[in-house]
This record gives C-alpha cells, structure tokens and sequence, in this order.
C-alpha cells in the first residue's frame, strides 16, 4: 500500500529523517543570523531605528580596524587571557597531578573541586565582587586582620585585571584539570615501571612517559580556555564593569556596549566578525599542531 | 494590547439568550459593549511601578466603559534598557506604555517607537490641567524632545531626586554637636533647618568628622568596627558618578554640552571650562571621606545604600526612591535612626546655597503603534496615575507626587521623610543629553570620571578628554557646527 507515510519511513530515507531537525535548527538559530549580522555589517543600520539600512560596503571594517580603542581593548584582552589561561593551565595541571594519585576522599574532593565551573558566570561573578569588597568582603577582611587597612583590589588596573583572573582560574582550572586527568590515568603502568626499572628520574620519567600522553589534552585544554577567556564578558562586566577607568574592559564588553548601548548595529556586527575571525585562527593554529604531532607520531 | 469581542458578539444572540445576558449585564457596572483592552507597560520591577500595578488592579476603572487593564511587564533594573532596547528594535509592538529614562527619549523618539502627544493633548482640557499641575521641571526633563521644545512626550510616572539621608542619633547627639563644633566651629547640623545651610566644605567636615576606628567613641556608644563619615554616588555603571559629579559642575557655574542649542553650542571650552574642573575636582576631592568602596570607582547607589543601612555612614546623599529602604525595619539596621534634609550645595558669591542636581526618576511615553481606541485608553491610563487622589496614595506608599497642587498639600510634607527635601529640591534640577548620542557620550564621560575618581588622571585630564571625545562625536553626528 502506497501513501505519504509509508514513503517518508522508508529506510533509505530515515538518514536523513533523523537529521533534519537538527539542521534545520542550526539554521535557524545559528547560521541565517550570522549570516544576517555578516550582511549587516556592509550597510549603514542601527537597530533602534526604523529607517531601512544603506549599503556601506567595507565601511565598518576600516572603520573598526583603524579605531585605537578597538585595539586598546584587543591589549587588555590579550592580558586578561595570557594571565588567565597561564593560571589555569598551570592549577588545572598541578591539581591533575595530585587526583592522579590515590588517597582517602579523593572521589568526593574531586567533585568539589569540579563544582566551580558547574557554576553560572553570573552568581561567580557576583560572589567575588562581595569577595572583594573592600568594606564588608572576605579579602579586605582577611588583609585587615594582618594590616589593620581595608584592602581596596579592584582599585588599580593590575589588581582589577587580578581580581578577573582569579574568579576566571577558579572557575575554569578545574576544566583542565579533567583534561589532564584524562590524560594521566590512560598512561599504561608498565611504562612507569620500565622507567624505574632503567632509573629514570622523576622529571625524565615526567618528560618521557608522562608528557606525551597528555600533550594533546593540554593543548586542547589551552585552545579552549584560550577561545573561551577571549570571549569572556560575564565576570569582567560584573567584577569591574571594565573599570577602574577602562583599563579591564575586554573586547567582548566592548562589542556588548557598541552593539545593545550605542546601537551601532553594524559597527559592532564588523567586529564581532573580525572576533570570529581571531577565534577560527587560533582554531586552526590548533588543528595545525595537532595534525603535525599525528604526521610526526 | 489585547481587545476581544466576545462579549458583543453574544449580546447579539438570541432573543431568551439575550434577555438573560441583558439581565446578568445589568447586575454588573459594564456597559454591553465594552471591549476588554490590555494596556501592556514596560517598567522597571521597583516599588514605585509595583505599587501602579497593585493601585490600577484596586480602583482603575476607564471612564470609557471599556474593561481596561493596566498589564505591567516588571523588568529588573540591570537589565531594563536593554530589554526595552531590544524590544523596540524587534519590532514586536508589544508595549503601549513605557517607562523609560528621560535620556532615552531621544533614541526612541528618532527611532520612530515613542509618541508626540501635543494632539492629543491640544484637544483634551483634562491632559492641559495635568500638564499644569505637572511641576516644570519635570516636563522639561521627562517630556520634552528636543530638549527644552514644545514638543511633549510623556508624563511623569515616577519623579526623583537625591536627598540627604542622615544618622539623627549621631548628628543630634550633643557630645558629637560639641566635638564638632571645638573642631570646625560650625553647627553639626541636626534638624531639617540646620541642613539649609549646609554646603560642601561643611560636608567634607562631617565626613572628615565622623570616621572613626573600633574602640572609638561613636554617638552615645563605641565603635565596634570601621565606620565612614559621607558617601555619594562614585560608580562607573551606567550614569552613577554623572549624576553626582554634574551636580558639582552646574553648582560651580560650569556647564555641559547644551543640546538646546544646537548646533552653535560647543563642547570644548564648555565641558572643560575652568569652573566645570572646580567643580569636578572638589567632587573627587570629597571622595577621600567615603568608605574604601571609593577607590574601586564601584560606589554606585545600591552600595551607598547598602552601607547606609548597615550602619557604616554617617550621611549619604542619594535618590529618595533607592534610599527608602534605609527606613524600612526588615532591612535597615539604622530604620529607626535616619532623618531625611535637603542635599548640601555650593555657596555663591551673595553666601547662598545653590543646589543645582541632576534631575531622577522617569517618565512613562505612549509607543507609536496603537490604534486610536488604545490610545485613548493610554492617555486615560496617563490620566489617572495623574489624578490628585491616585497621587497622594502614591506618596504614602513611598513614591514622590509630580503635582503641584498634590505637594502643595499641607500634609504632603509629613507623609515620608523625604517629602518636603524632594519637593523643595525640585526648582534645583536639570537634566542631561536626551539625544541618540546619549549613551555613547555618557559611557565614555562615565569612563573618564572613574579614571579621576580611582586617580589614573586629573580632574582636569578627564573633563579635556571628555571635551575632546564630546566635540568630535557630536561634529560627526551633525550635531556641532
């Protein structure tokens, strides 16, 4: 018997069956509006005005690469994600270290130690600006009890910019972590024991055994918190709100402030793109490393 | 806006059917044919727009006869701007009222979202009494587009202005009036009167004054930690230091960019004119008696307010409408020992206080997009938030009148603390930019005043950037000859 149904549910056909609402999601959601924003950016368009937009052909990109602030905000981001991501990396791989090994509780700190980035960025964002306060918060409380001074951290760029990474390292170090455990618990045992039985030294054994089963994870881990701080906007918008002055105020507020305060609609589609530009860059340097390290093994 | 037939559609039912609808109609106060009309508005989620809500569910009635509604869409603060923003730009019509920031005006008005009402209000003698009872210096700040013009957008929904919240058990205390005086030789101000006189310099001494260490003598007792002398407004979110620091511009005879006058008006020579950097310096200058939040350009109104009610000011000036809480026994710790005055001001030359501000509080404008009918209902809505009746319930939940005749009252005063310094502050209060420009020009002033107030430049740095970035943007928007 013939019909719609029976021609829809026919096997060659539920391949494509099954994907099609996913993609037709993609679409919606994702591709037609960058699509959209990608269009807009060549037309002169505000989107709190009616008026219909005007083609302005690269207008904005020249207009965006040759702004000064666009560029200061390039240098504090790149600050805020060299601190960053050197702080996580750097936690994440000394607290993988440790849940490598085995000791009482280790499952139930392990989960503790997970919780921060389970978190909203908002309610971290939030718990360290109380933190840091400097008449009430637990920092200046702690530095009062030693210097008898309230402790004012986000009053100075560099402490601003500390403050930032701090909340963004204990929030996301536990990311790396995970990656790296990964990587440590997959290291055969016999191979450690073939180190030590040719004496090879903690670091040699570090270096020869241990390093190139987590090479790949710490690279991954690297490019993602790479991309993912270049974007970061919750905890700088809250924390400091890009202050004191503008001196924590990363890119990310930047295109928030240009595109939902000042309406330049296309202005701040222009950079967001040239972003996502950045960001597919060093997606790709990855992907570089990565096949060069197969091609190489 | 929702409007449903039904009820008409059934009225022209059969003859039994309608004689039995007839009979349950005329046992209810609406007309057969009234319309039920949703008047959506976007608010912000505070006190003020809540208790619209609650009065308009109590007692509005339209006079039309249609069963109106008032349907407010409560919108956190932090958010608000955006949300509206958002909403207009969507294109999803979805508001009838809007309560909106006086300096938006100018973006939504140019955007094609926000109403003229001058027709309307041409042709109805009811919106002409209200507009006159309606104190001017609210018209001007919340209605007017361009600023200062005939043209008439909106009403007040809920008028502000900063007031003097202050510690009587300490300011009235008489060792503390004594020390004070050996100190300073001046009065510490204790009573409303005393307050009059009050200025910056005198301000600066109750700051200096009032801070103390734990083990000290505070009031009738002992400081038992940190306590701060004053606080205002020195945070970088949104307009928080603007609205104080323009307070000390204006008092000190500077001015800002006048978009009243353009496009003749300039900003450099203006903006960073040598009475504006007076004023600014002495604004930054007074932050040293504030807690330690000062430094961190983090001192908005919520923080200030925040350690008012914890008992760590001694004084702070701040909008009446955020500080209400200060005297509210499930939050405040210092409820039953805050008093309310007039903010302190410059003295001029004839040893008068000027107290020039920055006007508060918000307007609530008609969209574009109704029908006549909706409008009608809108306006009627406009009407009754601004009857005296509605208005006087309005100060005693806590909200400020926008009457005249309403704050004229002899017991207008005595309702809150904070009554007879809103009303007596009002002839002081200007208001800044309403243009499209608005946002950009006040994020990157908001961004210079915090590098003064957290010491990265001068005072005067910071109003010759602010010129600079003033006159360059404006030139460019067509807006600066």
């Amino acid at each position: 018997m013939g019909g719609f149904l029976p021609w829809l549910m026919d096997p060659k056909r539920r391949g494509a069956m099954l994907v099609t609402p996913a993609i037709v999601l993609l679409f919606v959601m994702n591709i037609f509006p960058l699509m959209w924003s990608f269009g807009l950016s060549f037309f002169h368009y505000k989107a709190s005005s009616v008026k219909p937009p005007r083609f302005a052909g690269l207008y904005y990109y020249e207009k965006v690469l040759s702004d000064p602030v666009v560029w200061e905000r390039f240098q504090t981001t790149a600050t805020i994600v060299s601190l960053s991501v050197l702080t996580q990396m750097v936690i994440g791989f000394g607290l993988a270290l440790l849940f490598a090994k085995k000791f009482p509780l280790r499952r139930e700190i392990l989960m503790l130690v997970l919780t921060p980035m389970m978190l909203s960025f908002v309610a971290v964002g939030v718990f360290f600006k109380l933190f840091y306060e400097p008449t009430f918060g637990v920092v200046s409380y702690l530095y009062r009890s030693i210097s008898g001074e309230a402790m004012a951290l986000l009053a100075t760029k560099w402490g601003a910019i500390a403050g930032i990474v701090i909340a963004d390292a204990w929030m996301w170090s536990p990311f790396v972590m995970l990656l790296v455990l990964a990587g440590l618990v997959s290291v055969p045992d016999y191979l450690y024991e073939a180190a030590e039985v040719d004496r090879a030294t903690p670091w040699e054994r570090f270096k020869a055994v241990t390093f190139p089963y987590i090479k790949g994870l710490l690279l991954l881990a690297l490019l993602f918190r790479t991309i993912e701080t270049f974007k970061l906007f919750d905890l700088v918008y809250i924390i400091t709100a890009g202050g004191p002055g503008a001196s924590t105020e990363s890119i990310a507020v930047y295109v928030y402030r240009m595109a939902f305060q000042f309406f330049k609609t296309s202005q701040s589609s222009a950079l967001s793109y040239i972003l996502l530009f950045v960001v597919i860059v060093l997606t790709n340097l990855y992907l570089y490393f990565v096949n060069r390290r197969e091609r190489e093994a | 806006m929702e409007i449903d037939m039904s009820r008409a559609i059934r009225t022209s039912g059969g003859l039994a059917i309608g004689a039995v609808f007839a009979a349950m109609v005329s046992a209810s106060s609406a007309p057969a044919l009234a319309k039920d009309i949703v008047i959506q508005m976007a608010a912000p989620d505070w006190g003020p727009t809540r208790f619209m809500q609650e009065y308009a569910d109590k007692t509005y009635k339209s006079p039309t006869g249609n069963n109106v509604k008032l349907a407010i869409d409560f919108i956190p603060w932090g958010s608000f701007y955006e949300r509206v923003a958002a909403s207009m730009a969507s294109g999803e019509k979805k508001y009838q009222l809007v309560v909106s920031d006086s300096q938006w005006i100018g973006t939504f008005i140019e955007g094609g979202h926000f109403m003229k009402l001058n027709k309307y209000i041409d042709a109805d003698p009811e919106l002409q009494a209200i507009l006159k009872d309606v104190h001017p210096a609210l018209t001007e700040a919340y209605a007017t587009y361009p600023y200062k013009s005939k043209n008439i957008y909106g009403f007040p929904q809920m008028p502000d202005t900063k007031v003097t919240f202050y510690r009587k058990d300490l300011f009235c205390d008489a060792g503390e009036q004594a020390a004070f005086k050996a100190k300073y030789n001046k009065t510490l101000p204790c009573t409303y009167a005393d307050w009059e006189s009050v200025d910056w310099n005198t301000w600066g001494n109750i700051g200096e004054f009032f801070r103390r260490k734990p083990g000290d003598k505070l009031g009738s007792g002992t400081a038992t930690e940190d306590f701060y002398g004053t606080a205002y407004q020195a945070g970088k979110g949104y307009d928080f230091s603007s609205c104080q620091a323009l307070a000390f511009v204006f008092q000190a005879g500077g001015k800002i960019w006048d978009e009243s006058n353009q496009p003749k008006a300039q900003a450099i020579g203006v903006v960073n004119s040598d009475e504006a950097v007076a004023g600014f310096s002495k604004y930054v200058d007074l932050l040293k008696y504030s807690p330690p939040i000062a430094k961190t350009g983090q001192m908005d109104i919520f923080a200030i307010n925040d350690l008012f009610m914890q008992g760590k000011l001694a004084a702070i000036v701040n909008w009446n409408a955020v500080s209400a809480t200060a005297i509210d026994p499930k939050v405040s710790k210092v409820h039953d020992k805050t008093a309310v005055a007039l903010t302190p001001g410059t003295r001029n030359g004839k040893g008068e206080v000027e107290r020039w501000d920055i006007m508060g509080g918000q307007p609530f404008v008609l969209t574009t997009w109704n029908s006549e009918e909706v409008i009608k209902e809108s306006l009627n809505v406009v009407k009754w938030w601004l009857s005296k009746d509605v208005q006087l319930n309005f100060a005693k939940s806590g909200g400020n009148s926008a009457l005249q005749s309403v704050m004229n009252m002899p017991e207008y005063d005595g309702i809150k603390p904070w009554n007879k310094a809103h009303k007596n502050l009002l002839k002081w209060q200007k208001d800044f930019w309403h243009i499209p420009e608005f946002f950009e020009l006040l994020t990157q002033q908001q961004e210079q005043f915090d590098k003064a107030i957290t010491g990265q430049i001068s005072a005067k740095e910071a109003l010759d950037n602010i010129a600079a970035f003033q006159q360059e943007l404006l030139t460019e928007a067509g807006r600066i000859e």
